[in-house]
């Protein structure tokens, strides 16, 4: 006993210090811990806070950015108004059996990287506002991410330039359907998986999203394809692709809540126990 | 005291205007905040330092995911600082209550102090960001060119926070 008490004053640095990196280590590699969860949601309400304030700051230097920014949006909405189409029947029997699947919030973006691997957004609107994870959120038409923590005032987007983000895509023209996916480094290329080769693929053919995840309406842009980089031996392409959102300049989003997700779960999930389960 | 708020000024100065510097594409990325570390006295228990570099990691975790990264490489910092300062130390030992400082150690030694340090714990933290070897000279690019720039910022405010008082 006195040998281990002796033992333990002699190498109680060295212990402190295995003891700790362990438990930071722990902490850095599960993906799913409740504690590391709970960690990121309080963060992001404090960090939220902070990154705010600054942005109150900065954000006057970038004002005229932000302002085009807008001024193009407006024109594009305004181009949508009813007025500016030819009335017809079809189009009052269109509104009358419509039914609206996608509301939008706006919210700011007080704080992002891309520099790193796994990078992230902060937002200035959190579930007080109505805003859940899974929710898709986009700038300008083009997508920028998902939601993926929400604390009362703030949420944490996971956008694509993050090594875990996958999307569904598809090629506009073909229609033909593959993965989105970001291995890191340049913040303005991703790339597409899983086309296969027999499809054709031109540069500068525009890259939309499905509507399958139901976290973004279909059609939403994701960029225009810029270089094929094949490999032989595989038997789909890889497709780079020049992303449309600028990750560096991003200032406002628009949050997508989609609301017949709960409805289309629930329904896919009653099928999927009905079979006994996902294959 | 100074210290301890040092901690949090730099770990501030770290997340609201160091980490906004992305110098070609996030090649070069200084982490600043570990000055207030390098700063503490040379007679501070080393059980004691490596619980402040625990919670400085933790602070600074808060502001930058994943959690967990920066508390792990400024643990690693915290326990080899003493260490270093060991095999740097001069023969007569320092004086107590001594703080390692350009002022009172000199450019030479100064630089070599936080350099080893620097680069131990850029290495480690980024390593355990990425995690993987395809893209080894970008990576060593990374690590080495941060380090530099770490380095600079480092005795830049070494410069500011004790000016040559000889001079004067």
């Amino acid at each position: 006993m006195g040998n281990l008490l002796a033992l333990l004053q002699r190498f109680h640095v060295l212990l402190l210090f295995l003891v700790l990196q362990v438990f930071s280590m722990i902490v850095l590699f599960s993906e799913n811990n409740f504690h590391r969860k709970e960690f990121i949601r309080h963060s992001s309400d404090f960090a939220g806070y902070i990154y705010e304030k600054r942005d109150e700051f900065t954000s006057y230097l970038r004002l005229a950015e932000i302002n085009d920014q807008l001024a193009i949006e407006n024109a594009a909405l305004r181009s949508l108004l009813p007025e500016n189409y030819l009335s017809s029947d079809t189009a009052t029997f269109k509104a009358q059996g419509v039914r609206q699947q996608y509301t939008y919030t706006p919210a700011k973006v007080v704080n992002a990287t891309v520099s790193r691997k796994r990078n992230y957004l902060t937002l200035n609107k959190g579930y007080s506002e109505g805003i859940s994870i899974e929710m898709g959120v986009i700038a300008n038409g083009s997508i920028v991410g998902i939601v993926s923590s929400v604390s009362k005032n703030y949420s944490i987007v996971m956008p694509v330039l993050h090594t875990k983000f996958q999307g569904s895509v598809k090629m506009k023209g073909t229609g033909e359907f593959g993965i989105l996916e970001w291995p890191g480094g340049d913040p303005l290329f991703a790339f597409v998986k899983e086309i296969p080769k027999h499809v054709y693929v031109n540069v500068g053919d525009t890259v939309v999203t499905t509507g399958f995840s139901s976290h973004f309406p279909e059609g939403m842009l994701i960029g225009s394809v810029e270089a094929l980089e094949d490999k032989p031996e595989e038997n789909f392409h890889r497709i780079k692709v020049k992303l449309a959102t600028d990750y560096r300049k991003v200032a406002w989003v628009q949050v997508v809540k989609n609301l017949q997700k709960m409805e289309i779960d629930s329904l896919q999930q009653q099928q999927i126990s009905a079979d006994g389960g996902l294959e | 005291m100074m210290n301890y708020l040092r901690i949090f000024l730099f770990v501030l100065v770290q997340a609201l205007v160091v980490s906004r510097i992305q110098l070609f594409d996030g090649l070069v990325l200084p982490f600043i905040y570990i000055f207030s570390l390098l700063m503490f006295p040379f007679d501070t228990p080393r059980w004691l330092l490596l619980l402040i570099g625990f919670f400085t990691g933790i602070l600074m975790d808060l502001f930058t995911g994943p959690p967990g990264l920066h508390t792990s490489a400024c643990l690693l910092l915290t326990f080899l600082q003493p260490l270093v300062q060991n095999m740097l130390a001069p023969r007569e030992g320092y004086d107590s209550n001594l703080k390692p400082t350009i002022y009172k150690m000199g450019l030479a030694w100064y630089t070599t102090y936080a350099g080893i340090l620097t680069f131990a714990h850029h290495t480690w933290l980024i390593f355990f960001e990425f995690l993987r070897w395809d893209k080894f000279f970008f990576q060593l690019f990374h690590i080495l060119l941060s380090s530099i720039a770490t380095l600079l910022l480092m005795i830049l405010a070494q410069l500011l926070i004790s000016p040559n008082k000889k001079s004067s």
